[in-house]
């Protein structure tokens, strides 16, 4: 590691004089990305799952409604493809009325209520699509007239309107063009929004260009050229080198601190904050014991794993779902880091030597070296962490099979409680059931708590609800949350977003029509 | 000599048989279900199942064995799991710039080696012999994925020569050409270490022979003793390092290819692995060992080329 920062620190002397010249007068209007991936997956966004794809159909499609650009907040959601909506008191029935005139890419005409109803089934359609969960409380999608859609819902949900922005399971696709090219969709997608695909070169780069009938204005950026260059240090080098203008960057200090010294560099750390959990199983030995698992929870030292990963990309979690979730408190009794505690609890539980347990985790760099630290600190504790190190997509697999004691997982959702309780911490969810999610430690404390929120017609009960589910989880020590870490970009200064961001829940910066070259 | 071609491929066809068995029982032995790698964490088991379906991957194992390689021996790779593009398209995408890397590194590393491994043999344990040890041994221990790294410093960012991102447009000659010489020289300096190693080792047991001493007696020039009756009895051993290499080289400059930013084989071969892109790991090793078996040939061909004792074997 010191290594490799020696290295990129000679490059960056090598690279400061040559990247001081001044820009061209002439604004530019192709933007080149770099991506850290070896190819895009799959573009129907109903099966976009990676960052790598979820970054780029966010430029290429739309929703019903969407985030204000730049924002994740559920507060900012606005109109995207309906221009306007209306819902019964009880918010199990919703009309949407579109926008006229949106036009999808190519030659696919005009966007209609069909082309609206399509997209939610398919995205409802385990067969079609990886989030047909979001759409469990979902019983009628239908088309009352070419410009106006209505849904009908079988029980209320606590945010119909985030399960229909522009974000997974909620982008509108284009019938004509999903039947018509079968499964090369995925490869050669058609949408609404501000880009179009243009082509695909395998391992090396995919295009966009513009959308000129985009239905909110010409975009201002021609086109876009979307990199995959997997290698951390080639990519930045090609970002010193003028190659790049906009990088996936690293949620690591000294990377941010390195990238902000490259003159016209300008470092984006942004929402969502991706919390880092331990699930503890609790029907593995010892960690059945309340005891044991509370020790674990005293062992963790999260000021100082935050110190060791940095203050930019990172901060301190106060609870057992991500800062910011709307529902989320910090009033919940999380134990906070005291080794005597740890020690105490242990040697009442019985295990006066400590306890050494089985844990699977994945060799992805980073992830391995947060696990690390975690396994030091434990230690001190007397907490053993066997660390049995697989390739990552065995990692996702064995955890699945309930093959570790303690599961590391990271993850951001959408930032309602409901969501991330509910794929964490509900019966519902456990693994090896036939409704699994990721439930990794078998939690079944707040599942009441998670079901009553879920329904409540009343804003402040249904917050108290999701509150004091997170005060049950936390005593029952299914999980203990270790850190949450932001996401990090780079571009160069004289790209203008359009907007400020602050967030994005598709990973990486949403290129808008307004996104420009100063 | 045709028929040593024809001898040489029917007995290449058990061993593709062999290698596409191997192929498709590893590639299902290494843990990881591509349905889980495709739909990612949010996925149901009624998703990650009506996948396995779609993919074919709840058929019995001997039929899915049976199709695949039905399929394979009629050429028909299939499309990947991941991508749903047709393999061939993306192995046709990137084989051009394999072939260019894999070429332009063979040829520097010969252009440099044998002619350094024969000069450091005649000048035995002498200054020039040691120093030729010395930088194959540098050339050795250097892995690409630091040489790379301190080539683009010095070229793409210092000196601005070349540029960081190597994919190049094969359209364009010069484009093609400018963007294959660092990646080129990394990879070919540590061939060329290579076969400076073997070529001096087997150059030093020869010029020992009877014949060297018999041929310099008879009052053959040095010289010509040297290149004609001693590289080309030392040849063999250097050929079957070039064409083992080369056929590493294929698959195996991956670190090269990412560092360098480049398409290639390996790197997709690698990419295919995370995904657990069954189709498409079949596919690219089958095409993979395709390859291999006509470096291979090339390998036995230019042996009798060499040796004529070989052909008559």
């Amino acid at each position: 590691m010191k290594f490799r920062t020696a290295l990129l620190a000679a490059g960056l002397a090598f690279a400061a004089p040559a990247l001081a010249t001044p820009a061209l007068a002439a604004p530019k209007t192709t933007l080149t990305v770099g991506m850290a991936a070896q190819d895009v997956g799959k573009l129907d966004p109903h099966l976009a799952v990676s960052t790598i794809d979820r970054a780029v159909v966010a430029w290429m499609f739309n929703g019903l409604v969407r985030f204000k650009p730049g924002s994740m907040s559920p507060a900012e959601i606005e109109p995207d493809l309906a221009e306007r909506w209306e819902n019964t008191a009880d918010k199990k029935e919703w009309v949407f009325h579109l926008r006229h005139g949106v036009k999808f890419h190519g030659d696919y005409g005009e966007l209609t209520a069909d082309d609206v109803v399509f997209s939610l089934q398919k995205a409802a359609d385990p067969k079609r699509s990886a989030f047909s969960a979001d759409f469990a409380a979902f019983e009628k999608i239908e088309a009352v007239d070419p410009y106006t859609v209505k849904i009908t819902l079988k029980q209320t949900v606590p945010s119909l309107l985030g399960i229909l922005t522009n974000y997974s399971g909620g982008f509108i696709v284009s019938k004509k063009a999903v039947e018509a090219l079968g499964d090369k969709f995925a490869s050669a997608p058609i949408g609404t929004g501000p880009f179009a695909f243009a082509s695909v070169t395998p391992n090396q780069s995919l295009e966009l260009v513009a959308n000129k009938a985009y239905f909110r204005g010409t975009p201002k950026l021609e086109k876009i050229s979307y990199r995959f260059l997997p290698s951390n240090a080639s990519r930045d080098l090609a970002f010193q080198n003028g190659e790049l203008d906009l990088e996936y960057g690293n949620s690591d200090q000294t990377w941010i601190d390195r990238t902000r010294k490259v003159p016209h560099a300008v470092v984006d750390v942004f929402e969502p904050g991706e919390e880092a959990v331990l699930h503890l199983n609790m029907t593995h030995k010892p960690l059945d014991d309340l005891r044991v698992r509370q020790a674990i929870a005293y062992a963790i030292n999260r000021p100082e794993l935050l110190r060791w990963q940095g203050q930019d990309p990172s901060r301190v979690p106060g609870s057992v779902i991500p800062i910011g979730n709307l529902g989320y408190t910090a009033d919940n009794g999380l134990p906070q880091f005291s080794l005597d505690k740890a020690k105490a609890l242990l040697a009442e539980a019985g295990y006066p030597n400590g306890v050494t347990l089985k844990v699977v985790h994945t060799q992805l760099p980073g992830m391995l070296a947060q696990m690390q630290v975690v396994q030091a600190q434990l230690k001190r504790a007397g907490i053993n962490l066997d660390l049995q190190v697989v390739e990552h997509a065995t990692f996702h697999q064995m955890i699945r099979q309930d093959l570790s004691d303690i599961v590391f997982y990271s993850a951001a959702r959408f930032p309602v409680a409901d969501v991330y309780l509910t794929q964490f911490y509900h019966s519902r969810s456990t693994v090896k059931t036939p409704t699994a999610v990721t439930n990794f430690s078998h939690c079944n404390a707040a599942d009441a708590e998670i079901d009553a929120a879920r329904t409540e017609p009343d804003d402040a009960k249904q917050i108290a609800l999701w509150q004091e589910a997170q005060r049950k989880i936390v005593a029952q020590a299914c999980a203990v949350p270790l850190i949450e870490t932001l996401q990090t970009w780079v571009r160069r200064d004289d790209l203008d977003y359009g907007y400020e961001l602050k967030g994005s829940l598709s990973l990486g910066p949403l290129i808008t029509e307004a996104t420009h070259f100063k | 000599m045709i028929f040593y071609v024809i001898r040489r491929l029917l007995a290449a066809i058990p061993t593709l048989l062999a290698v596409l068995t191997l192929v498709f029982v590893i590639v299902r032995i290494v843990p990881g279900d591509p349905a889980i790698a495709i739909l990612g964490d949010r996925a149901t088991p009624a998703a990650v199942a009506a996948l396995q379906a779609k993919l074919g991957l709840d058929r019995p194992i001997w039929e899915q064995y049976v199709t695949f390689l039905g399929r394979s021996l009629s050429g028909d790779f299939g499309s990947s799991m991941v991508t749903n593009r047709p393999i061939l398209t993306d192995v046709g995408a990137v084989i051009p710039h394999t072939l260019d890397l894999t070429i332009a590194a063979m040829l520097i590393g010969t252009i440099i080696g044998v002619p350094a491994g024969v000069w450091a043999a005649l000048h035995r344990n002498r200054a020039i012999d040691v120093a030729a040890r010395l930088l194959s041994l540098i050339g050795l221990s250097f892995p690409v994925f630091v040489s790379g790294i301190f080539l683009l410093l010095a070229f793409a960012l210092h000196w601005r020569i070349f540029p960081v991102i190597g994919n190049a447009n094969l359209a364009d000659p010069v484009d093609r050409l400018t963007k294959l010489v660092l990646p080129a020289a990394t990879l070919g300096l540590v061939m060329a270490a290579y076969i400076t190693r073997v070529t001096r080792s087997a150059m030093l047991q020869v010029l020992d022979e009877d014949y060297m001493r018999t041929a310099r007696a008879k009052g053959v020039p040095w010289r010509r003793v040297v290149w004609r009756h001693g590289l080309r009895n030392a040849g063999l051993p250097v050929v079957t390092v070039v064409g083992l290499y080369v056929g590493i080289l294929i698959g195996n400059s991956v670190l090269t290819e990412i560092v360098f930013n480049r398409p290639g084989l390996g790197k997709i071969i690698v990419g295919a692995l995370n995904q657990r892109d069954y189709t498409m790991l079949q596919g690219l090793m089958v095409i993979y060992c395709f390859l291999i078996v006509v470096v291979n040939l090339l390998t036995d061909l230019t042996y009798g080329l060499i040796d004529p004792r070989v052909k008559q074997a």
